[in-house]
């Protein structure tokens, strides 16, 4: 057994130090696993990055109101009556006034164009009630001020003025023949209130003509578990019936289908392009035992055994699939980690998201890469193993 | 013998190596093919928009209303041939999950003004004359096997009827097929004067017109003046190609295109490496025999076809078998995936395949076909 190992040191030590005899094939063999490694984890940080973002959108404390069967925010109505109603509800939490910390919202869809391309782009403009800063927590102004109610002013989130033109401080703009101005910037520690456009709703409902109707309600709970109580409480009342959720979990089910659409597309993309990147592995990896045929079949005359030859075989095929995997890994890392994107989200406007990686990705696109150094290993190992004798003498 | 019989012979006579090289450049070209095969469907609209069409939304968004009467506004602008109304109506067919793209129209305009959808005249006549009757597009009609006469009852995730009830009830009309391959026919569409009856709120207005123009000479004009008419109004308008308009709705997903660049400019890149070095492999090994070859008088412009010819060979045979299966697949996802516009394989790509192989062939050919070309015999032969 211990002879064994020591052969299999030796033999291994051997062909990795031949390596820089077939540097430009095994080069070549790294950097298409690099390529394959570097296409999955771009793809995989795309999904990922997207879904932290919504995901990580909405607290479980927060309820949120909207019309049946409406699934997304810019779908819903709610008439005025169904919002008093709801202030009624049991389990909200209160301002020291005794009013319900509440904030009915309007959510309409403006341009905004994108600095990436130049196209208009669909951006979301929130009105937001009174008590909103209440409801909401974790929104930081990081320049300038909050809108004052009752006026054109507006404030918009960190993304949308990084990703879309003519959003800065100052900035002014026309909506239906109104004027209106940026007095703000916030920050919602990355999600998705980031890529909203925010004014107050009773200006946006005279703008819109949206009389005394809003879109959504949104209420601060004292217990998360309170849900059900206001869930009860809207089913039993016949002029309510509406959808009630939390905000933590309204976000995370708009986070599914995108995300899950970049994953299914990353994948296949990923799985197609390693038997390309097999492909010239073997090809490498047989170069490389037909190229050590004489050393090979030497050792086996002075007593050594099949053995070493395949394992020294497939750790120098796992070998460059490891570094491959790696240069792929820092590729990505160095290329796209922290890069911002802008798709369309659940509620049919941008929402601005940026790549990212993380250890258990990398270990994904490693395994990858792995599997593409075992499979392109084992048959040249193979081979290897079972060298001739003879083969010693065989001219090269 | 010819030069292009040892062509062949010379490419398979490392049977594995050669086969393992061809699978590599297979995988490539699948991948382009696909990729830009889903690229078009997605810019299908693009493509198909009539040049003498133009849109009309609202000018904050296109996802806000306009009011009803504009319509006729617009009908009376010098250069508008004909104008058809639309609405989003954000159906569904049972449950949210079952979502279908259905369009609340002006129904004899719309169909007047989109000819390249094609409704048998008998539906048609029996689309116009029943208010709650329904078109259905073919690949929605496919997907759910629906055909002419059956009752489909949809829900909206927007509106809610008057009289408190969530469904529509709708009669289907016929099928909706397009002219070509190109256009895209995973919509529903019915009567406008059911829904402005019909539902809770919303009244009198409409979501987007569609102008033909009688010439696209006279589009900017035209697109002008129709804004000028609503400028400083409660709902100012933009107008715009149709062209233009369908660019900016597919560009909202992402920039596609870049995307797509990347993962076949990575594809690409991995083959022009493995292939490349294959061949330099190859050329390596036969150094003695080019030697030979040049000492029997192959001329030194047969030695460079010959290594040139193997490389492009390897290329077409890959490249033309990889195209050939991203055709297969395309042609099985166009119904699955016909909801995300029509999927059909086209010339363009299979013609810039074909250059791709060209340059492939040549790119990883050149270099090893110089050097096999400059083997000097006296050291290839004084090696051993």
């Amino acid at each position: 057994m211990g002879r064994t190992l020591t052969q299999i040191g030796t033999v291994t030590a051997m062909n990795l130090r031949s390596l820089p005899q077939r540097k430009w094939t095994s080069l070549a063999t790294v950097v298409a696993i690099a390529l394959v490694t570097g296409v999955l984890l771009a793809f995989l940080a795309m999904a990922n990055g997207f879904q932290a973002t919504v995901a990580g959108t909405g607290a479980s404390d927060v309820m949120i109101a909207m019309r049946k069967g409406s699934e997304s925010e810019i779908n819903s109505t709610l008439m005025r009556e169904q919002v008093l109603l709801l202030q009624e509800a049991p389990g909200l939490a209160k301002a020291s006034d005794g009013k319900p910390l509440m904030s009915p919202e309007l959510y309409v869809i403006v341009d905004g164009i994108k600095k990436s391309s130049g196209l208009k782009a669909n951006l979301p403009l929130r009105g937001l009630g009174p008590l909103a800063n209440e409801v909401r927590r974790g929104i930081t102004i990081v320049s300038g001020r909050m809108f004052q109610p009752g006026t054109n002013e507006l404030v918009v989130g960190r993304a949308v003025s990084k990703q879309f033109r003519g959003f800065e401080l100052g900035a002014k703009m026309r909506l239906a023949s109104q004027n209106w101005v940026v007095v703000g910037e916030f920050d919602a520690g990355g999600t998705v209130f980031e890529s909203e456009i925010w004014a107050d709703v009773a200006v946006l409902q005279g703008l819109y003509q949206r009389g005394s109707t809003v879109q959504t309600v949104r209420a601060r709970m004292t217990d998360p578990a309170n849900l059900e109580k206001i869930r009860a409480f809207s089913e039993a009342d016949p002029r309510l019936k509406l959808d009630v959720k939390s905000e933590k979990d309204f976000y995370a089910g708009q986070s599914r289908n995108i995300g899950d659409l970049i994953l299914y597309l990353g994948w296949p993309l990923a799985i197609a392009m390693s038997f390309g990147a097999l492909a010239g592995a073997l090809n490498t990896m047989f170069a490389s035992v037909d190229a050590r045929t004489r050393e090979i079949a030497t050792l086996r005359a002075i007593g050594f055994r099949g053995t070493p030859a395949f394992i020294g075989t497939m750790v120098e095929s796992l070998i460059l699939a490891a570094i491959g995997g790696l240069v792929g890994a820092v590729g990505t890392y160095l290329l796209f980690d922290g890069l911002s994107a802008a798709t369309l989200g659940g509620n049919f406007t941008q929402v601005v998201f940026s790549l990212k990686l993380s250890w258990s990705l990398v270990l994904q696109g490693l395994i990858l890469a792995l599997v593409i150094g075992v499979a392109g290993g084992v048959f040249p190992a193979w081979r290897a193993a079972r060298v001739p004798l003879l083969a010693a003498f065989k001219e090269q | 013998m010819t030069l292009i019989d040892l062509v062949r012979k010379n490419l398979f006579r490392k049977r594995l190596r050669t086969i393992l090289t061809l699978v590599a450049i297979f995988v490539a070209f699948v991948i382009f093919g696909v990729l830009a095969t889903f690229q078009n469907a997605i810019n299908a609209g693009v493509e198909v928009a009539g040049a003498d069409r133009l849109i009309t939304v609202n000018r904050i968004n296109f996802t806000l209303p306009m009011p009803l009467a504009y319509a006729t506004r617009v009908a009376a602008v010098p250069g508008v041939a004909r104008v058809a109304h639309a609405e989003w109506f954000g159906g569904y067919f049972q449950e949210p999950r079952n979502f279908l793209v259905a369009f609340a129209v002006d129904p004899k305009n719309y169909l007047d003004i989109y000819p390249e959808y094609i409704v048998p005249p008998a539906q048609r006549e029996a689309f116009l004359r029943d208010k709650t009757s329904i078109l259905v597009g073919k690949s929605v009609a496919e997907q759910f096997g629906w055909k002419a006469g059956d009752r489909l009852p949809l829900k909206s995730n927007i509106y809610t009827q008057k009289n408190g009830s969530d469904t529509w009830d709708f009669t289907i009309a016929g099928i909706v097929a397009g002219n070509e391959a190109r256009v895209d026919t995973s919509f529903v569409m019915f009567h406008y004067q059911y829904l402005a009856d019909t539902r809770s709120f919303g009244d009198g207005t409409t979501g987007w017109m569609i102008l033909k123009t009688t010439d696209a000479k006279e589009n900017a004009r035209v697109m002008r003046e129709v804004d000028a008419l609503f400028a400083n109004s409660a709902f100012e308008t933009e107008t715009k190609t149709e062209q233009a308009f369908n660019k900016a709705f597919a560009e909202q997903l992402g920039d596609l295109g870049f995307i797509v660049t990347m993962i076949v400019g990575a594809a690409f890149a991995t083959i022009l490496l493995i292939v490349g070095n294959t061949m330099m492999l190859t050329v390596r090994e036969r150094t003695n025999e080019i030697a030979v070859m040049k000492t029997i008088g192959f001329t030194t412009q047969r030695i460079f076809g010959l290594v040139l010819g193997e490389s492009m060979l390897l290329a077409l045979i890959g490249g033309l078998l990889g195209i050939a299966f991203a055709w297969l697949i395309s042609f099985a996802m166009a119904g699955p995936l016909s909801r995300f516009g029509p999927i059909a394989f086209s010339w363009d790509t299979a013609a810039t395949a074909f250059v791709l192989m060209a340059v492939l062939g040549l790119l990883t050919g050149l270099i090893p076909a110089i050097r096999a070309m400059n083997t000097d015999i006296v050291t290839a032969l004084g090696r051993k």
